[in-house]
């Protein structure tokens, strides 16, 4: 522990389409931050040191690992985490399509994948395989054999609504 | 848990620096974060003195690609995504493409910036072979001076540049390549994706009347920091491009890096890997420029 004194940092971000305004410890991830302060525990801790992808959620559009983000990193942006893509209370057809297509056994990496796929789908919404697995390439899953994931993703392109 | 730090974000490169130059040694500077935050949460020693972080992400003017006649710039907030989606990257300079495109996953590369690759200046950073073939400088600053440097003088040993406590990578200027260089870039990794490179090389060559009229080759991850092979060049220029110069050249390449490194219990696999990619690395420039 350092004698000097440690200042909060202040941010104000989007977070799943609502604005918010609070202060914490500068030394805070964004993965704790969500997991611990907002109560949002469907972002995963996996690795830690950003290899696993568990941890992905959306800033600004893009996929980010949330354990490689520090609070005050942020400020003034927008995130949006996998409780924040189903709509009035509907699943994402991401998510339909991961439950239909068997692409969920532990489930412990799929708010991540989800996630990763979102991402590319808002840009690229017609993707064929290999940009699929581009894209999912930081999203580690031990259960599936990854196929039936990219089975449910491929199932869901041209989905706009993201 | 990371350690106890502050955390600053300056709008200006004037008031970072002037943080940073008050800080006595106690500041590290924030870009990408992608291996100072894992470092903090494993318990690297390399940032266990850290005091105060001073995030460079809001100023403005860092994060962008230029243009100029006769070079290109990079800031020091571009992201490996922004450098591998760039045209004018993907025109100039091909293998820095294609190495931002091979680094960590999505992610990572969302995140990472190619200045902090070569700041950080581990053995393994990509980006680095494919700048030193194109003779990239740095430009550096801190409060009361601004200077330039080539990034092969800037790398010192791993882990250790030449930046000074109060300075500031501000950007990478490469001049434009002749277009008569071709080139390519080889990485291998225990697997494709999110994967730390135990070989890497970038090669430039130019033909002319068969013969290897200019050729430029930077290694990675086989040395202890990227490294650009002056004397294999040297050796080379002047030599027939035919598969007998490009085996010389390879069997040349695996003494030079084993009178680097010394024999490991990974030369025994590495060498050879090293030599035959380098082999086909050279053949495979040459037939592109044929």
């Amino acid at each position: 522990m350092k004698s000097k004194s440690i200042k909060k940092v202040k941010v104000k971000f989007k977070l799943n389409g609502k604005e918010l305004e609070l202060e914490t410890k500068p030394n805070k991830r964004l993965l704790d931050l969500l997991r611990d302060d907002l109560n949002l525990t469907g972002t995963k801790e996996g690795c830690s040191i950003g290899e696993c992808g568990a941890c992905t959620v959306i800033m600004n559009g893009k996929a980010v690992n949330s354990c490689l983000v520090l609070a005050g990193e942020i400020n003034n942006s927008e995130i949006i985490t996998i409780e924040g893509i189903a709509q009035n209370g509907n699943l994402h057809p991401l998510q339909e399509n991961f439950l239909k297509y068997g692409a969920v056994q532990c489930g412990f990496c799929t708010p991540g994948m989800i996630l990763s796929a979102y991402a590319l789908l808002r840009v690229n919404p017609e993707p064929d395989e290999e940009t699929i697995k581009e894209a999912i390439a930081g999203n580690l899953c031990r259960c599936t054999g990854y196929k039936q994931i990219i089975e449910a993703i491929k199932h869901s392109t041209k989905i706009t609504d993201g | 848990m990371n350690p106890e730090f502050n955390y600053i974000a300056p709008l200006n490169l004037n008031s970072a620096l002037k943080i940073l130059s008050a800080s006595k040694s106690r500041a590290k500077i924030l870009a990408g974060g992608t291996d100072i935050i894992p470092g903090f949460h494993i318990g690297s020693k390399r940032f266990s003195s850290t005091e105060l972080l001073i995030d460079i992400k809001r100023i403005r003017g860092l994060d962008t690609i230029k243009e100029y006649k006769n070079f290109v710039e990079i800031g020091a907030c571009v992201t490996f995504s922004q450098l591998s989606e760039s045209e004018i990257i993907r025109k100039y300079f091909p293998l820095l493409a294609k190495a931002a495109e091979t680094i960590g996953s999505v992610q990572i590369r969302n995140r990472a910036t190619v200045v902090g690759n070569f700041v950080n200046n581990a053995p393994c950073a990509d980006s680095v072979p494919p700048l030193l073939v194109y003779d990239a400088k740095i430009q550096i600053q801190s409060l009361n001076r601004k200077r330039e440097i080539s990034l092969q003088k800037f790398l010192i040993k791993s882990y250790t540049t030449a930046l000074k406590k109060n300075e500031i990578v501000t950007k990478i200027l490469i001049p434009k390549p002749e277009p008569e260089l071709k080139g390519d870039f080889y990485k291998l990794g225990r697997r494709r994706a999110v994967a730390i490179s135990r070989i890497s090389l970038a090669v430039l060559m130019k033909t002319k009347n068969s013969l290897i009229e200019e050729i430029r080759i930077a290694s990675g991850a086989v040395t202890p920091i990227g490294t650009r092979l002056y004397e294999l060049e040297k050796f080379a220029r002047g030599k027939a491009a035919n598969s007998d110069t490009f085996k010389e050249l390879s069997i040349q390449l695996g003494k030079k890096v084993l009178e680097i490194t010394g024999l490991r219990w990974s030369s025994e696999y590495k060498l050879p890997v090293l030599q035959q990619t380098f082999y086909q690395l050279l053949e495979k420039v040459s037939r592109d420029e044929i």
